[in-house]
């Protein structure tokens, strides 16, 4: 009975410990898959035309025959696009005609007083026609105002009455009667009464068009790059096709409920109108105007970006994740191993030592974002600027603070693998007539090594994944590739943040926020690989294989 | 540690006192070792750990080119006997000396002395072969090395001559660079020989060297340990007392820390003066 019961005991040891391996794979699997699985969209998708032409424009890449004859062809498409939105807008939008009209009672007041100087109208006829022409310029006013049809009617007509004033057709008065006949044909066209409505949604559905196909050939290049290339991505592209076609409105459906979002299409709210058109000529020409293809952007590790991340690659994040751990390991790893063997080696056990001990090891759980206030305080505002370097973050301070954080880590790893170090070693060495510094460089530390790796490896992890002591101390979000490191830099960890802080940015590029978070784990992996590799040889070595 | 709690020793080591007649080396009787100008000289030498007292009131001449066994119950200060000619206590904190204790004419626990000239006169030799994670060329050149030897040619030569000197030359003569610990137990320890040799001992110091090899390597070691005989002072600590009255000239016998007894071996082995020595020999003790 007793032996079954040890039997059993055992098997459920096994069982119990395979299990929990099992699910950490899992939860490995679940957590790091996805994430992967969405960064690799970063690189690997179908890029459209502007796609093409932004890394023609930006970075010199791809054929410029093949792009001029595409871009041709997709422009004559969209040519019928801007058309239609251009027909459409003109009647709904009500303010250019009011802009219009004022423009010309203006200019038409200028004229006439122009004409008082020259002797050709007299003051008193000039006071008339301005009288006149105000009126006109009211009743357009009225017109455009009003959101009843017949109204604006009676009030054109009115207008147009005049029309054959030979002496106000002359003068710039005459544009009036244009707007006015314009007008009235929007007013035939176009239910006044959903005018406002119309204009919002219209409004909504320039927008997305820019978003979507980017700006159109004949307009001056947009200053900031955001706006100078259309969706990229097939699959952006997709979702704005998407919002194009279907409008989004919250409603009450009974009091007190809570609102509901309800999709509206809005080929059905512009039913009627020109602009109804538009919608299935953009669904089903969308791709003739974007021309997607699968694309392997391999760059994107190494190109810069626009700001804001809409377009490139993450280049200098890599860059600076990469120097900022580097350097701070530069700085911590030697200091660490000193520190431990000091510990280790030179020491006694005594209250003093446990004192260290215990604060090292505190400092190990310390919370980041207090290592970067320390780092601001001291590296940022004191220590730097008194050393004569500016004042201001820099890649320099945040790998010192770096360092100071992930200096514990290496101490305590180095400790544990210096003493685990046969003592024998050790008294063989000093009995050969080495001293305690040679014994330590050249027998204790490599036999160390494979330890102190461990502890190096942990802390590059932590090093280039901390978002929080950099935050002030050597993070930029948009900013210059630095070229030295006294300048500040942007990092792979500190850009994922951004990005999800940022106002709206990782709804409109969520690939460059996975690409950046699977670009970290590649790197770290990439680190620690290297790393364990160095230390399975070290370990070789030491076993004598 | 009371005499009590002492290990009752192994049954195929208790001996009764005629039968080492056999085992004796046959050298002692036709090469008498005689007493010349000692190289070790201990007058009224105490060392104490702390409180604790680890060999007490020795006083005692160690004689050049000839190979003396240290012998005694565990916890005697044999170990701290031999550490003590190296000065390989030092590691141990608190440790304190009294008395005088004279390596060629210095007396080694002055001030002045250069431990690392002493220690590389006196060679040391450990239980358990202990050589260093690296190759085995670099294991002999490390005490030339610190000598500051650089030239790869002296280097080669040195190592060739300690590894010749230790037996094990042919063995390895076509894998210097592989890892030491690649080797056996019992190559490990000459090794370990070639490379206390290696940097020119006068002196050489076995702490029971051949406690964790097995039989056929313990043979090779004494076979060594004879040859070694004739160019340096050997002191050997040793529990196995076959081994003691094969290899050594002179045996001295402690216990409580505590020089009991020190003479010719083959006295000692046959003739004891002293009771607490022969109950130890003949496996009588307590």
């Amino acid at each position: 009975m007793r032996n079954y019961l040890r039997q059993f005991g055992d098997k459920s040891f096994t069982a119990i410990s395979g299990l929990s391996v099992l699910l950490l794979t899992a939860a490995l699997l679940l957590v790091l898959g996805p994430l992967l699985w969405r960064g690799v969209g970063a690189m690997v998708f179908q890029s459209t035309i502007e796609f093409r032409r932004m890394q023609y424009e930006r970075y010199g890449r791809g054929n410029f025959e093949s792009l001029k004859a595409d871009l041709a062809k997709v422009d004559k498409i969209r040519q019928k696009v801007f058309t239609l939105i251009d027909d459409f807008s003109a009647g709904i939008d009500v303010e250019s005609f009011r802009k219009r009209t004022k423009r010309v009672y203006r200019q038409f007041k200028v004229q006439l007083r122009n004409r008082v100087k020259n002797g050709t109208l007299t003051e008193k006829q000039a006071a008339l026609l301005e009288k006149v022409g105000k009126k006109i310029r009211n009743r357009l006013l009225q017109a455009y105002e009003t959101t009843n049809a017949d109204e604006a009617i009676r009030n054109l007509d009115f207008v147009l009455t005049h029309a054959h004033d030979r002496l106000l057709t002359q003068l710039s008065s005459g544009q009036f009667f244009d707007l006015a006949r314009e007008y009235r044909r929007v007013v035939s066209a176009v239910d006044l009464t959903r005018r406002e409505e119309y204009l919002e949604s219209l409004k909504e559905v320039k927008r997305i068009v820019k978003e979507l196909l980017g700006p159109r050939r004949d307009e001056p290049i947009p200053a900031l790059a955001q706006f100078q290339y259309g969706a990229t991505r097939w699959d952006r592209a997709q979702q704005l096709l998407d919002r194009l076609l279907w409008k989004e409105q919250w409603v009450q459906q009974q009091s007190g409920m809570p609102l509901r979002k309800i999709r509206i299409r809005r080929a059905e709210q512009f039913a009627g109108t020109e602009l109804a058109r538009l919608f299935p000529l953009m669904e089903q020409n969308l791709e003739k105007m974007l021309l997607p293809r699968w694309t392997f952007y391999w760059q994107y590790f190494i190109d810069d970006s626009t700001p804001g991340h809409f377009f490139g690659g993450v280049g200098p994040e890599v860059l600076g994740t990469l120097l900022l751990t580097l350097l701070s390991m530069v700085v911590a790893v030697p200091l660490g191993i000193t520190a431990a063997g000091y510990l280790a080696e030179c020491t006694s056990d005594n209250q003093f030592v446990r004192v260290i001990r215990t604060c090292i090891n505190t400092l190990a759980g310390v919370p980041s974002i207090v290592f970067g206030l320390f780092g601001l305080a001291f590296f940022v505002l004191y220590l730097l600027p008194k050393l004569g370097l500016p004042r201001g973050s820099s890649i320099l301070a945040g790998a010192l603070t770096l360092a100071v954080l992930v200096l514990p880590v290496v101490i305590r790893a180095s400790e544990e693998a210096i003493k685990a170090v046969p003592q024998s070693y050790k008294e063989a060495s000093l009995a050969l007539g080495a001293g305690k510094f040679r014994t330590f460089i050249s027998i204790t530390l490599p036999a160390a090594a494979p330890g102190i790796l461990t502890g190096i490896i942990l802390s590059i992890s932590r090093a280039a994944g901390e978002t929080a002591p950099i935050l002030f101390t050597a993070a930029v979000a948009v900013g210059p590739i630095p070229e030295t490191i006294t300048q500040p830099t942007r990092t792979l960890s500190y850009g994922s943040y951004d990005i999800a802080v940022g106002d709206r940015l990782a709804a409109q590029v969520p690939h460059q926020q996975y690409g950046m978070v699977m670009t970290l784990i590649i790197l770290v992996l990439v680190l620690n690989l290297t790393a364990i590799i160095i230390r399975g040889r070290l370990e070789a070595k030491l076993r004598g294989q | 540690m009371t005499l009590g709690q002492i290990p009752v020793i192994d049954a195929t080591e208790t001996r009764q006192l005629h039968e080492f007649h056999s085992v004796l080396p046959k050298h002692t009787e036709s090469v008498e070792p005689r007493p010349t100008n000692p190289v070790i000289i201990f007058e009224d030498f105490c060392l104490y750990y702390g409180s604790k007292v680890g060999v007490r009131n020795i006083t005692m001449n160690i004689y050049p080119r000839a190979v003396t066994a240290i012998i005694g119950p565990s916890g005697c200060g044999k170990s701290t006997f031999l550490r003590s000619i190296n000065r390989m206590n030092d590691l141990i904190p608190h440790v304190k000396v009294t008395g005088r204790l004279l390596v060629n004419g210095q007396n080694i626990y002055d001030k002045r002395i250069n431990l690392i000239n002493l220690r590389q006169q006196v060679g040391m030799v450990f239980q358990t072969p202990n050589p260093f994670p690296k190759s085995i060329y670099d294991n002999v050149a490390f005490g030339p090395r610190l000598q500051g030897i650089r030239k790869r040619s002296r280097l080669d030569e040195i190592v060739e001559r300690c590894l010749r000197d230790a037996a094990l030359w042919d063995e390895v003569k076509d894998e210097l660079n592989k890892s030491a610990l690649a080797l056996s137990g019992g190559q490990q320890q000459r090794l370990c020989i070639a490379r206390a040799l290696a940097t020119g001992p006068k002196i050489l110091l076995m702490d029971e060297p051949c406690s964790a090899l097995d039989p056929v390597a313990t043979g090779r070691i004494e076979e060594l340990i004879h040859k070694l005989k004739s160019d340096y002072t050997i002191v050997i600590v040793t529990h196995n007392m076959q081994q003691a009255a094969r290899v050594s000239d002179w045996t001295a016998f402690f216990c409580m820390g505590e020089l009991i007894e020190y003479g010719l071996t083959r006295d000692i082995f046959t003739n004891p003066k002293k009771k607490q020595t022969e109950d130890y020999i003949t496996g009588r003790f307590g």
